[in-house]
């Protein structure tokens, strides 16, 4: 790394930190002035997060954070998983093929301002307590921003690039492959930032309803206990966990769309 | 007019390309044309603007159809686009995730032809059009004349009968134009390539044709053609190439 690049990333962290940094300093005010009842001091959550991670106490949340990280991690990822893999295959069918897309684009459009909170009931129905009915809600709250970005990927491809695609003798699924997905990848990365933020959301909710255990369950159940430190800690969890797997989304699609990065109004 | 040794490759039959437009009536922009093309000839379309040159290259290239009439290369019927005709567009059209030399293998890439092979084959044509050295350059990085020479490379990694050119020059600069023409001319020859070209512009048409075929908005049949009895490379300043080009330009009018 060059001295300018690793500059530019202490000065993108300083940046980043200055907010963060302020959010502290107004909750200590506001647990110290009693602007807020209840609120727990900043430093009490940061000792309530260490000991839910490292803590062999005999308190009821010490040491299972990593259980429940483990447990919503895994509800995340393969909910995920499905997401994108549905989303972007039938997003790439749906807006290559326009009889495809008008077949379902009606039916997405309905099923998509349904809350997920909404599914919550019908899922218990279809899946009872557990892990395939928490992936369900995520992938199916995530499906739709990465299915629409998609098809609006596809169908801003330049006509030009297919007319290429054509006359160099491509089949069909090679015009899909070569040109009409790596053309739509920008939109199509957008979809999966913004579903990989949602499915953290989902999970939570997934886990409020279906499941007994992970992040957003530990949430749900230090509030019917009245640990604010806990609910706070996991929030904190839950918040830094989706800042990561962002940053890993933005990783690839940075691998990825080197040439889009390249051609675009920050590229050097 | 045609001898045996003059092998025809593209044959254009009474075609007729008529458009609908929004108010519901019609628009003939193409009445009755026949073309013919024949082997390692350059033929230059030249037009103004909505005379229909883009529409008869299209549906030569089988982007189009003719709403009546046949079209023909090497003696297949066109029906649909395919690798026997390699378009060049005007805005080039090149993928931008894909280095030089991977654009120029493409074609050889969807054919199913083999890693090692079709990149030997890309670097050959990259050579052919002085671009050896950028094999691994972005073409994003490449200025408007070499994004348009890895065009050409590619066009003619396919091993086309037939190299159709739309306003291939267009946007560059008058400088790198030039270049270009000659450039055209050498990489004709050294390929044996048959070429039809489409302009609006005298210079390029008398520059580069063996022959200029004159399309004006409006005419039926068979439109009026200038032989370009001129040696190559062409010297656009003496007498002779203006004389064919005041012929062109006359044809037009």
């Amino acid at each position: 790394m060059s001295s300018r690049k690793a500059s530019g990333l202490a000065r993108s962290v300083g940046l980043g930190l200055v907010l963060p940094a302020v959010v502290v300093v107004l909750w200590w005010c506001a647990t110290n002035f009693n602007w807020v009842v209840r609120l727990p001091y900043p430093q009490q959550v940061i000792e309530t997060l260490w000991n839910w991670i490292f803590g062999t106490g005999p308190g009821p949340y010490d040491g299972t954070w990593l259980d429940a990280f483990l447990s919503s991690g895994a509800r995340v990822l393969v909910g995920f998983i499905v997401a994108a893999v549905l989303g972007v295959g039938l997003g790439v069918l749906a807006g290559y093929f326009r009889t495809f897309g008008e077949m379902v684009d009606p039916l997405v459009q309905i099923l998509r301002p349904i809350p997920s909170t909404a599914w919550v009931p019908l899922t218990l129905v279809f899946f009872g307590f557990g892990f395939e009915g928490a992936v369900f809600l995520i992938a199916l709250g995530t499906f739709f921003p990465i299915f629409v970005n998609t098809i609006e990927g596809v169908r801003g491809v330049k006509a030009s690039l297919l007319r290429v695609g054509r006359m160099l003798g491509g089949r069909t699924d090679q015009l899909l492959m070569s040109f009409v997905l790596p053309s739509a990848l920008p939109n199509i990365f957008t979809g999966l930032r913004l579903g990989v933020g949602l499915s953290w959301v989902l999970v939570v909710v997934a886990e409020m309803g279906n499941v007994r255990n992970g992040l957003g369950y530990t949430l749900h159940d230090a509030y019917s206990m009245g640990r604010y430190d806990v609910i706070i800690a996991s929030m904190i969890s839950l918040g830094v966990l989706g800042f990561v797997t962002d940053r890993l989304v933005v990783l690839v699609q940075n691998m990825t769309l080197k040439w889009h990065r390249e051609m675009s109004i920050h590229a050097d | 007019m045609l001898t045996e040794t003059e092998e025809t490759v593209v044959s254009v039959r009474d075609v007729n390309r008529t458009f609908s437009t929004d108010e519901g009536a019609s628009n003939t922009v193409l009445d009755g044309v026949n073309l013919e093309v024949r082997k390692n000839e350059c033929v230059v379309i030249i037009g103004p603007s909505g005379c229909g040159k883009s529409t008869l290259l299209n549906i030569i290239a089988g982007f189009d159809r003719p709403t009546s009439g046949s079209v023909t290369v090497g003696g297949k019927a066109v029906t649909s686009p395919g690798p026997d005709r390699a378009v060049v567009f005007q805005d080039y059209a090149l993928l931008p995730w894909l280095n030089t030399i991977d654009n120029v293998a493409l074609g050889l890439k969807l054919a199913g032809v083999p890693a090692k092979e079709r990149l030997e084959q890309a670097k050959h044509y990259l050579e052919i059009v002085g671009l050896g050295h950028a094999e691994k350059r972005p073409v994003y990085r490449l200025s408007g004349g070499m994004q348009q020479r890895v065009s050409i490379a590619r066009a003619l990694a396919i091993k086309p009968k037939l190299l159709l050119m739309d306003e291939p020059f267009g946007a560059l600069d008058a400088i790198q134009r030039a270049v270009m023409h000659q450039e055209l001319t050498r990489i004709r020859k050294e390929t044996e390539s048959t070429v039809l070209f489409i302009t609006h512009s005298l210079d390029e048409a008398v520059n580069l044709g063996d022959r200029v075929i004159a399309l004006s908005t409006g005419i039926s049949g068979n439109p009026p053609e200038v032989r370009v009895p001129l040696d190559y490379p062409r010297d656009p300043l003496s007498p002779e190439f203006v004389e064919v080009q005041r012929e062109v330009k006359r044809l037009l009018s």
